[in-house]
């Protein structure tokens, strides 16, 4: 163990005296400004502006005049997705969903406006965020920095003198492998301050749930480093010379960050097609028009609807009703196509889920998946957030339709107005009484109960690393 | 010599297995690229025949209110993408390729979105472009990186200089041997994709072909650069490396980040909004005013009754009219902010090959942000089209018989993009000339 320590200090001296160690090292901070500054003006301006257009919609609802309260269903109101304070640090898949929804009754329509819909091509060549840098650039610096750590003292035979002076292989790897982990946590600082910074300078103070996952997010990346460190420092102990090393190293890096995450979704997508917009909404038709039309005057279904209800209250027509007919059945339509509609969007989303799975399972094979996808959901800017703010604006859709459906049944009177009498209406206080959207971000042991496999894949990574390290000592060759 | 250079190159076990591990991404690159043709058409199918389902269906239930059926009836105009797309799939995956509009207002429409899975947006597709861009300039430097230094290493470069009148020639007679291969394996990938893809040989292929040679030059004359700087293999490919990592990835995120910073679209969310306050409030202000609105904007149907006891739907469109106009200058400012988002990436893209390359590589697939403007504009050129041809009908209460609904089938829009050679060659060609001055004057310096 003393030995171990011995190497890991001499490790960090020698790596902090190098030249190029200062150049990386000032690049990097310059890069870490660069995507925490622009990270927190792209928050700032998207969180005052949504919250302002949120505020807007809410103005012009509340600014309704009396009126019938299917008008009021009709005008509807909007959605506005806000961003997690912690976005700051991961844009996640934030700029490919889209941020505001019209709701209104009837009809569920598309999160629209996504920023990669305003964006160049040059958006599929990457965003450049905090995580971004700890994810992609970090390792390749690691690799760069870990690649000679003892194929350089196999190459110049320090390797057989160090055996000789009693320290074991395993004290070398384990005590080179802290020394580039420590030098990692160099690099992380700074990245650890800025986050700090951002969070302390946004507008709410962070709460309890942003520093929990906050607290795991930083153990996640932790854990990816510590890999990484332990995969550079076993390839150059296994490795004949540096320049081997340092190829299987790279070569490594390639296919970790560029190949394996591309590859792997592009076969979830060919094994599990999903169907576009256009099919997806003449299914939905499709199945709604086999219970019934409500467009159609001699729909089956509506009239079977409405002789029920006309015996069930001992009527002959529905203006002997003691209810607004017109309400009761458009609630029925509601309710059965928003049935139909969650019930094909949840096939959808689980064709979805099918996909990304494949990637998911290989945070196995590749710990920067692993790291990826739990920093994602962690900072809210995974499926998962998105979805609930899917849920929770369909979920406010829904109630706003049917809110307005039992006032008109409740206030309407079944008899139409005569062209010149003035039309139904109730009154604007119920527009008040509505209260307005909100979403959050799911629970974080929720989160961590769907990442389940990818913490369970990144704590075998952890276990194994330590195999590695015996293993590669045991198999290792002064020469 | 150059023949046994060639053959001693081309027969080292990693150049052949680099060179097959290429050509099996290529071709599941092209092979993605169909895949991504087949749906878009069978999307197009699709919308195709439930176009004329529910029309059918519509006008039988709706045969005496030209106005109500109007409500229901949606006219799909398609983005029809261009083989190329397949290519370059660029954008069109997030942007939708087919606008299924009913005659209401436009604003509150064009913009809705497709079904995708966002995971799959983040990660991106596989696709040619992605190839050439991305991996090509790795095989390029793995082939590169020690065509110097190894000669100095294995200790055979001495005897090169005194074997060769100018050392300069034999390192580029290396170099042209390597690049001699990756461009065969390009043209060979090209030809595949012609031949899987079934892709008319015209001139977009032409300049794809033309950006993606070039390219793959830029990333040789680089390479030359960087190894007359005479330094050790390990150090050659880490400057090689580095400088893929600055140009491919640092280097555009780094100039997105600031694009979206710089032009924050704010004008999408307030015509969102505009329209649909536009036409609602409507309903609550005299019908009067409302008309004289309308009929500033479309005088040529004043002559028409809509204040007869019958409930009319001429005021009704009108009130949809109102969304979009009193929306269009929000609307207008957001196509602006695009384009000059699309300005600016072009201009900085002309000092970052990787760049120029994917902007040009999109722009002549037709799956970039400038298309997709194109597309949007004429939207709303076609959404006025159908209004404009219904609305006689609609105002004067005519029979829904009388209206021909056969031919109200899916129209396509054709992107009016012409190559521009001058732009798309000259950035590879100053680059070139003066990384090859550079790598000359850096190699004899060195000598």
């Amino acid at each position: 163990m003393k030995q171990a320590n011995i190497i890991t200090r001499h490790f960090i001296k020698t790596i902090i005296r190098s030249r190029a160690l200062a150049a990386i090292y000032l690049l990097w901070l310059l890069l870490v400004t660069y995507a925490a500054v622009t990270g927190y003006q792209v928050y700032i301006t998207q969180d005052t502006l949504r919250q302002q257009f949120q505020h807007q919609a809410r103005q012009s609802w509340e600014a309704n005049p009396d009126k019938h309260p299917h008008r009021m269903a009709h005008f509807g109101t909007f959605a506005f997705r806000q961003k997690h304070p912690l976005s700051m640090f991961d844009y996640g898949m934030e700029s490919y969903t889209g941020n505001a929804v019209f709701l209104e009754a009837h009809k569920q329509n598309t999160v629209n406006f996504s920023e990669a819909g305003f964006s160049t091509g040059l958006l599929r060549l990457g965003e450049i965020s905090p995580a971004m840098l700890i994810q992609v650039l970090l390792p390749l610096i690691l690799f760069f920095l870990g690649f000679d750590t003892v194929a350089r003292q196999k190459e110049n035979g320090t390797l057989k003198i160090l055996l000789c002076q009693g320290a074991g292989f395993r004290s070398i790897i384990r005590g080179n492998s802290l020394g580039l982990f420590v030098v990692a946590f160099i690099f992380l600082a700074p990245v650890l301050a800025a986050v700090a910074v951002q969070l302390l300078l946004q507008h709410a103070a962070p709460g309890a749930a942003v520093l929990q996952r906050a607290a795991y997010l930083l153990l996640g990346n932790l854990f990816f480093l510590w890999i990484i460190c332990i995969i550079a420092v076993c390839v150059s102990a296994i490795s004949h010379n540096s320049r081997a090393a340092l190829l299987k190293l790279l070569g490594l890096w390639l296919l970790m960050t560029i190949v394996l995450p591309k590859t792997l979704q592009a076969i979830g997508s060919a094994m599990y097609p999903a169907p576009g917009k256009i099919q997806f909404d003449a299914a939905v038709e499709k199945d709604i028009l086999k219970i019934g039309d409500s467009h159609n005057p001699n729909d089956l279904h509506f009239k079977r609807l409405k002789d029920s209800v006309l015996r069930a209250n001992n009527a002959d027509s529905v203006q002997q009703l003691r209810f607004n007919y017109g309400g009761f059945q458009m609630q029925e339509g509601e309710r059965m196509s928003s049935e139909v509609y969650n019930r094909h969007l949840q096939t959808l989303y689980d064709v979805y889920e099918r996909q990304n799975n494949v990637s998911k399972y290989a945070t196995f094979i590749d710990p920067l998946i692993g790291v990826k996808n739990m920093s994602m959901a962690l900072t809210g800017t995974d499926f998962t957030a998105y979805r609930k703010f899917q849920d929770d604006a369909e979920a406010y859709r829904y109630k706003l339709a049917q809110t307005m459906n039992e006032l008109q049944q409740k206030y309407i009177s079944n008899t139409t107005p005569a062209k010149d009498e003035h039309p139904h209406s109730i009154g604007k206080e119920h527009w008040t009484a509505f209260a307005d959207f909100t979403h959050d971000f799911p629970p974080v042991p929720s989160l961590l109960y769907q990442e389940r496999l990818t913490i369970a894949a990144m704590l075998a990574w952890f276990i194994l690393s330590f195999f590695l390290i015996h293993f590669t000592a045991a198999k290792a060759t002064t020469l | 010599m150059y023949r046994l250079a060639f053959k001693n190159f081309i027969r080292s076990r990693s150049v052949i297995i680099a060179i097959a591990l290429f050509l099996l991404t290529g071709i599941i690159s092209i092979l993605i690229g169909k895949q991504f043709l087949r749906q878009q058409q069978a999307s197009i199918e699709a919308v195709t025949q439930l176009q004329q389902e529910q029309i059918a269906r519509n006008v039988a239930h709706i045969p005496d209110q030209f106005g109500l059926l109007m409500y229901y009836l949606r006219f799909a105009y398609v983005n029809l993408p261009d083989p190329a797309a397949s290519l370059a799939i660029g954008q069109q995956d997030v942007n939708s390729s087919i606008q299924y509009l009913t005659i209401r207002g436009l604003e509150g429409q064009r913009n809705d979105t497709g079904l995708y899975n966002p995971y799959h947006q983040l990660t991106g597709n596989l696709d040619l472009s992605f190839v050439i861009l991305l991996l090509f300039p790795l095989l390029i430097i793995a082939f590169n990186f020690n065509v110097l230094s190894q000669e100095s290493e294995h200790g055979t470069w001495s005897l090169v200089k005194i074997q060769v009148v100018q050392p300069v020639s034999f390192i580029l007679m290396k170099l042209s041997i390597r690049l001699i291969v990756v461009l065969g394996l390009l043209f060979l990938l090209l030809l595949l994709a012609v031949l899987i893809i079934r892709l008319p040989v015209n001139e977009r292929l032409l300049a794809y072909m033309a950006i993606a040679a070039l390219y793959i030059l830029f990333w040789f004359a680089i390479c030359f650069v960087l190894i007359s700087l005479r330094r050790s293999s390990s150090i050659s490919a880490l400057l090689l490396l580095s400088t893929w990592v600055l140009l491919c990835l640092l280097a555009p995120a780094i100039i997105n980040n600031y694009l979206t910073v710089r032009y924050p679209v704010k004008e999408a969310y307030s015509t969102f909004i505009k329209q649909r306050d536009g036409y609602h409030t409507r309903w609550d202000k005299n019908a009067d005013s409302t008309m004289q609105a309308f009929f500033r904007h479309y005088p040529q149907f004043r002559n028409y009754t809509w204040n007869s006891p019958k409930f009319n739907y001429m005021w009704y469109y009108a009130m949809q009219q109102l969304g979009d106009d009193e929306s269009a200058p929000d609307s207008k400012a957001m196509q602006h902010k695009l384009k000059q988002r699309l300005q600016s990436a072009g201009l900085v893209a002309l000092f970052f090959p990787p760049m120029h390359a994917q902007l040009q590589f999109t722009g002549i697939a037709g799956t970039g942000l400038e298309e997709q403007l194109q597309y949007q504009d004429s939207t709303a050129m076609f959404h006025e089209r159908i209004k404009l041809h219904f609305y006689p009908g609609i105002f004067g209460d005519s029979a829904v018989t009388g209206e021909n609904w056969k031919q109200h089938v899916p129209q396509y829009f054709h992107s009016s993009h012409r190559v521009n050679w001058v732009l798309l060659v000259s950035p590879f060609i100053l680059f070139m000339l003066v990384l090859g001055a550079g790598g000359m004057y850096l190699f004899n310096i060195k000598q």
